[in-house]
């Protein structure tokens, strides 16, 4: 009788750990993506300034400027989910950096003082930018291995947790400065 | 920055005329030390001798006073040493650094440093302070230790840390704290269990897993907040970092808090003390103390220190 009751009380308890393991883990996931909203926000808000203090210049790229500025539009809409935000955020980080490109050829536009503080400042939030995905990829790194991963992989079913994606991090982000490609 | 091979050339060329007239000190305090040494063995076997008991109060005194006397034949020696090579070497980096024989890095920073705790004494010695490029930089030999007692109710004293402490200005701005430490759990339970007890580190702040492999198993890092420590180990940051770490051939232990970058690099033994028994211009014992101040004086430039980013006014 009395072995019954502790094995009972045994299995009740993994099963409460398991139980409250996942829900941290999905909560870590929710807490470091509000982080990652904020500062892709900061980064919403350089766009206008950007756009309007290159326009004047940059006669061949409005059609990169225009998407630039529909991008930013469609991610500050309220309501969209977060695997959307993800690809936003993709889409957008490849125009800037074309855009970025791009401000190489102007020359009045490389000693625009305005336009030198834009991009000093982008390059700061892109930092920020950077290392609030890497905590968001691992935080969902740990909670995709807790959800396919046994023991808790049952309880993750029963709790119809689904797996959630990361950020692709670009490849130029990845590799080191090459010196000898500056020069080149 | 100055090279390790001009600070050798240095050392050989400028220093010669003073490294020989040291050397021949060296050489007869060599002599009397060994001298004593022989007398005063001899006074306490004698002592020991004729008592025929308390052997145990005997040795202690021969230890003790042993040491003092040794530090007292050293001193004068030890002092003319670090005024006339260590001063000059390190002015041969850069001439504006402020060097101390007899001070070490305050108690204060060192604890601030949340990298050891439990601190009970600190001593240290040979201070630099000065700016590097525009960066503040201050390092010194530390020897940190704590107090324990025994089974017997006595007290024993434990070394917490030895070797080099080295405070630099941090080039991003941050609000948390971030410790980096030898990651000594994973490389001696494994992976797994490792990671477990470095999870569960209930004195430290949260862990965090960072995404370079090869950093990762050489170090451990917790933070107080998630996003900012990734922030100041940027994949570069965290390269640099594994270098200065195969570099210096030591442990290293780091941490960012404040407006800082905190650099403690464990050595067995004081540093920039000088040789007593093998020549000063041996070359092994010459690259010792070049190879060190360069590598404390060198922290600025190795990390890139003195790229400041534009949220830093």
């Amino acid at each position: 009788m009395s072995v019954t009751i502790i094995v009972l009380i045994a299995i009740t308890l993994i099963l409460v750990l398991m139980y409250n393991s996942l829900v941290a883990k999905k909560n870590q996931v929710e807490n470091i993506f509000a982080s990652v909203d904020t500062v892709l926000k900061k980064r919403y808000d350089l766009i206008p300034n950007l756009v309007a203090s290159v326009s004047k210049y940059m006669e061949h790229e409005k059609s990169l400027l225009e998407e630039v500025t529909k991008l930013r539009a469609e991610a500050t809409k309220p309501d969209i989910s977060d695997a959307h935000k993800i690809a936003l955020d993709a889409k957008i980080s490849s125009a800037l950096g074309s855009i970025m490109v791009a401000v190489e050829n102007y020359p009045e536009l490389k000693a625009n003082e305005n336009v030198m503080h834009l991009q000093h400042t982008l390059h700061e939030v892109e930092e920020q930018i950077s290392a609030a995905r890497r905590a968001y990829n691992q935080s969902v790194t740990d909670y995709n291995n807790a959800i396919e991963m046994l023991p808790t992989s049952f309880m993750a079913s029963l709790m119809n947790y689904r797996r959630k994606q990361v950020f692709e991090i670009a490849l130029s982000e990845r590799k080191n400065i090459d010196v000898k490609e500056l020069f080149n | 920055m100055k090279s390790v091979s001009f600070l050798t050339d240095f050392y050989y060329k400028n220093l010669f005329p003073t490294l020989e007239k040291l050397e021949s000190d060296r050489k007869s305090l060599r002599h009397k030390i060994i001298f004593i040494a022989i007398t005063y063995t001899a006074i306490f076997a004698v002592i020991a001798y004729t008592l025929g008991n308390f052997y145990e109060f005997i040795i202690l005194a021969y230890i003790a006073l042993g040491a003092i006397i040794y530090r007292f034949l050293v001193h004068d020696y030890t002092h003319e040493f670090k005024m006339s090579v260590i001063k000059p070497l390190i002015h041969a980096i850069d001439s504006s650094l402020l060097y101390s024989s007899a001070t070490h890095i305050s108690e204060y920073l060192f604890e601030h440093s949340k990298l050891f705790s439990d601190l009970d004494k600190m001593s240290g010695n040979d201070y630099v302070k000065g700016q590097i490029d525009g960066i503040n930089i201050q390092f010194s030999d530390i020897h940190a230790q704590k107090k324990n007692q025994n089974s017997k109710g006595k007290d024993t004293w434990s070394t917490i840390f030895q070797g080099l402490f080295i405070v630099a200005d941090f080039n991003k701005h941050f609000n948390g704290e971030t410790v980096v430490l030898p990651d000594t759990a994973q490389s001696t339970f494994g992976d797994v269990i490792g990671h477990w007890l470095q999870a569960n580190n209930a004195s430290r702040d949260e862990l965090v897993k960072m995404d370079d492999p090869e950093f990762e198993k050489e170090f451990v890092v917790y933070s107080t907040d998630q996003i900012e420590a990734r922030y100041i180990l940027s994949h570069s940051l965290m390269k640099k970092l594994l270098d200065f770490k195969h570099k210096s051939k030591q442990s290293v232990y780091i941490s960012f808090i404040g407006t800082h970058i905190y650099m403690a690099i464990s050595y067995d033994k004081d540093l920039f003390e000088p040789s007593i028994f093998h020549s000063l211009l041996d070359y092994k014992v010459a690259m010792e103390y070049v190879k060190t101040l360069h590598l404390a004086i060198g922290v600025v430039e190795e990390l890139k220190l003195n790229q400041k980013l534009w949220s830093k006014v």
